[in-house]
């Protein structure tokens, strides 16, 4: 949405709360309001769960439980002041977002939902049967609302502080996810060795987006026993944790407003059909079985689809002179910038790697080339940390990096690509670069949460290399169009983009040629040759052997998992083995024009 | 120790039913990567539907109570029938409203859809029933078998042996007949298998109504156990899901040993003390899963990069 119609629309807001005492709504209107705010402030948070870092949570009724009975107990038992206790719900409530998050960022699928169901449980059964504590149905009474200068909040003020609570949550949320970290949340969604690849930590991202959706739902729980001034085990149900869900995925997940609209609208229809208990859940059934039929991105999705059509081609090009990436910058030094030693890596009985030793000198291009099956790609895979190597030593720039995970590897300077294409699909070929220059964006989370100057500095500036480095593949005037939409030749040209763009010491490209035509496979040689220029160890893997002999200074040819030959190119296209390896034995024909 | 044992057998037995949902969970998500997230509801209609004929029969209302001598053997098995036949029906409705819109869509759209889809059923149930739970005896009365002096209920064994038996012939019938490779085939890859002649979308249909029934019977067996209401269901699914997941969800053998370990868990902890049953099943069954994510039995799956 633009800034301004942005702050027009939350001027709008602020001022429809400021004026509600004029429409003189009765209690019952102004409790709607509240849950509306509650349930809008549980929903953001796990929207960035859900929708942004891909985690599908059942059981966050749990960390709603987390805030309420930290806020009623802290008041209540230890005396703590209303505003100390909400605060203290929010600390509480990360604390429990990390402990939910520790099994869970291990598991995906059913297996995430069914940690997520047992942890919801979990507490839901703590706090009804462990009555010492937390008083089970009996419940907690009297606990205090803040106050502001002796004046206890009434329902109005309750609206009042709820709806600024929305609106800093939406804020900073804002801010958050239309930065790297937002960008880092779904690229760990659409493709986590791709996140990986570019210095991403998976675990990290899933862990901090738990923690967010938990400091949010907590809040939004404290906010509830406050509002109530009481609070009993009845209120954490596994039903709540499918209407928190709920309320994300009707209104849209992934999208900033869709918890806004599956707030108003789930928490207005629950009110109005109140009344007709039988009718509200068979409304409350329906809506949830043909509404994602209808809408398959919730309501934000219908609404959305139905602006892009009005603002249709009306792209702003930002004129910014960034700075690409592939500007050749000084070349490097000399020397060996990769030393692989007996390197070894079985799969049960299969082994695609075996005993393999070889060094990559900087400043060339490398290829490494192999029948099908050879071992190239795990071979791949082992340098970029994607797989673990059974043993073996992996040295970059003298450092030992066999079996560390694949984003440190990335944040040492070692860029992949991938042979099946991993580009974060749904987004644009301007945010898969900027994910590629993830690490190199020096933002903090407080001042990204807060949108501080120097994180829109920091954003703009990458947006602008980002752009440079685009316009310099000959990919400028598609920046802004989703990954996915590109024709395939330009897809793989985008994986080069947002590798280099982590401006890597050493890049890896794995079958980069693979699908393109003799034009595009023409272009990527130059490509190739730039890329050196500009200072960067290449290891390719190809089949396309004009490529291949074309643009490399040093081949490495791998068969059933041995390194059988290396050297010059034009030796190794009269080494034997390699002859008989490609060709079997007995066959003169030697390798050239188009092998591949 | 007449304790244990006593805990063992209550835990077989319900460990049994969870195996019968479970692996209910795992021939549908076999073949369409979903299964019946409201799945709880569907054992309500399975308790109700036969007691309900037999009550008719009988010349009551359809939410009376049954008296032992109106609940024969004979009685009981054709509600059964009924009680499977109109559940696995009611499977099909499943697969058009709740399944076929969102299969192969991604994301997490079916499960809302198939918990929508469970509301509806259970509202409805409760518009025909009403909220009150009604007692149903078992067809092998209700005085307690002794059995090396622990006291062991009729019932239960009667779920244990019904259980045990369909478990035996659908696992034979996943592996050794047509259907069980047509099965296995629309699983592993629907594109291929409709290339090889398999009508991917009547065997898609056919999990669901298994899938369904088994939920159907799983109702009626428990019936006499926790009486039949409309609220039984939803604890009940839950606890099948986690043996479903615990197990291995890819796996049939694995839902069904799941189903069984989670009930003589919950029985021995039942044991110890009532209220931590919940507590430790779940935190154990969070435990397994951080050790074996795809569950003990299941196949875990590799990424290709």
């Amino acid at each position: 949405m633009p800034a301004l119609a942005h702050a027009i629309g939350l001027a709008v807001l602020a001022a429809a709360l400021a004026l509600v005492p004029l429409f003189g709504l009765n209690d019952f209107y102004l409790q709607i309001l509240f849950t509306i705010g509650v349930n809008y402030l549980a929903a953001a948070g796990l929207n960035v769960l859900v929708g942004y870092a891909g985690q599908k949570s059942l059981g966050h009724a749990g960390l709603f439980a987390v805030g309420a009975y930290t806020a009623a107990i802290a008041n209540i038992e230890w005396g703590l002041s209303p505003w100390l206790s909400l605060l203290l719900a929010c600390g509480f409530g990360a604390i429990f977002g990390l402990v939910i998050a520790m099994p869970s960022v291990r598991v995906s699928g059913p297996s995430l939902a069914m940690v997520t169901i047992g942890f919801g449980i979990v507490v839901e059964k703590i706090v009804t049967e462990w009555t010492d504590i937390f008083k089970g149905q009996a419940g907690f009474y009297g606990i205090s609302a803040p106050s502001i200068a002796g004046v206890s909040f009434t329902n109005l003020h309750w609206v009042w502080f709820v709806g600024a609570l929305c609106i800093a949550t939406h804020l900073m949320l804002r801010s958050l996810l239309a930065g790297r970290y937002g960008r880092a949340f779904l690229g760990v969604q659409m493709a986590e060795p791709a996140a990986q690849s570019v210095g991403i930590s998976v675990v990290r991202a899933k862990t901090l987006a738990f923690v967010i959706s938990a400091v949010t739902c907590a809040l939004a729980g404290a906010v509830v026993a406050q509002q109530n001034q009481y609070f009993n085990s009845d209120f954490i149900t596994f039903n709540l944790s499918i209407f928190l869900l709920v309320v994300v995925i009707f209104g849209g997940s992934g999208s900033l407003y869709g918890p806004l609209f599956g707030a108003v609208i789930l928490t207005m229809l629950d009110a109005w059909l109140a009344r007709w208990p039988a009718l509200q859940h068979f409304t409350y059934g329906a809506l949830l079985l043909f509404s994602l039929y209808l809408m398959p991105n919730g309501i934000a999705g219908a609404v959305s689809g139905f602006a892009a059509r009005w603002r249709q081609g009306k792209v702003a090009a930002a004129a910014v002179a960034g700075h690409s990436a592939l500007a050749a910058s000084a070349a490097t030094a000399g020397g060996e910038i990769l030393v692989v030693k007996d390197l070894y890596k079985a799969y049960g009985g299969i082994v695609p790697v075996r005993t393999v030793s070889f060094a990559i000198s900087a400043g060339k291009v490398h290829a490494l080339i192999g029948p099908n099956g050879a071992g190239k790609t795990t071979l791949l895979n082992l340098l970029s940390g994607h797989v673990a190597p059974g043993s073996g030593s992996i040295r970059f720039e003298g450092q030992e990096i066999a079996g560390w995970p694949a984003h440190r590897v990335a944040s040492l300077g070692i860029a992949r690509t991938f042979q099946n294409l991993k580009l974060f699909g749904e987004l644009s070929a301007l945010d898969n670069v900027l994910l590629g220059a993830h690490r190199h964006i020096e933002t903090g989370f407080v001042a990204s949460l807060l949108g501080l100057p120097s994180s829109r500095q920091a954003e703009a500036s990458a947006r602008a290399d980002a752009l440079a480095l685009l316009t310099d593949l000959g990919l400028g005037e598609r920046a802004h169009e989703p990954a996915k939409g590109l024709p395939y030749g330009l897809q793989r040209r985008l994986e080069i983009a947002r590798a280099l763009a982590s401006k890597p010491k050493l890049l890896l490209l794995d079958e980069p040629a693979a699908g393109l035509n003799p034009q595009e496979t023409h272009e990527l040689g130059e490509v190739i040759r730039r890329i050196q220029q500009a200072g960067v160890t290449v290891l390719l893997i190809e089949h396309h052997m004009d490529l291949v002999m074309g643009i490399s200074q040093h081949v490495l040819v791998l068969d059933y998992g041995a390194l059988i030959a290396e050297g010059r190119p034009e030796a190794i296209r009269q080494n034997p083995k390699v002859i008989a390896a490609y060709l079997g034995a007995d066959d003169d024909t030697a390798l050239t024009g188009d092998a591949a | 120790m007449t304790a244990f044992l006593q805990a063992l057998a209550s835990g077989l037995a319900l460990g049994a039913i969870y195996g019968l949902i479970a692996l209910g969970f795992n021939i549908t998500y076999a073949t369409t990567k979903t299964f019946n997230f409201g799945q709880g509801a569907f054992l309500v209609p399975g308790s109700l539907v036969g007691v309900s004929l037999l009550l008719l029969a009988a010349g009551k209302p359809h939410f009376g109570n049954l008296t032992q001598a109106e609940m024969t053997m004979t009685a009981y098995v054709l509600a059964t029938i009924a009680s499977v036949v109109v559940v696995g029906a009611i499977g099909i409705a499943l697969y058009y409203c709740a399944i076929k819109p969102f299969v192969g869509a991604g994301g997490l759209n079916w499960v809302l859809s198939t918990i929508g889809f469970g509301i509806i059923m259970q509202n409805t149930a409760l518009a025909i029933w009403g909220p009150a739970s009604i007692a149903v005896p078992s067809p092998l009365g209700s005085e307690v078998w002794r059995i090396a002096g622990a006291g062991i209920r009729p019932q239960e064994v009667l779920i244990a042996v019904v259980a045990v038996a369909v478990m035996a012939v659908l696992d034979i019938v996943l592996r050794k007949t047509r259907f069980g490779k047509a099965l296995r085939a629309v699983a592993f890859n629907p594109q291929a298998a409709a290339i090889v002649g398999i009508n991917v979308e009547t065997i898609v249909i056919l999990a669901f109504v298994i899938s369904s029934a088994l939920a159907g019977l799983a109702g009626i067996l428990i019936a006499p156990i926790t009486t039949a209401s409309v609220f039984i269901g939803l604890g009940i699914a839950l606890k099948a899901f986690s043996a479903a997941i615990v197990g291995g969800l890819t796996s049939p053998r694995g839902c069904m040993l799941g189903g069984f370990l989670l009930g003589i868990v919950e029985a021995l902890v039942g044991l110890w003390r009532a209220e931590m049953r919940e507590i430790t099943i779940f935190l154990l069954i969070i435990i397994v899963l951080v050790v074996r994510p795809s569950g003990l039995m299941g196949a875990r799956s590799v990424e290709k990069i």
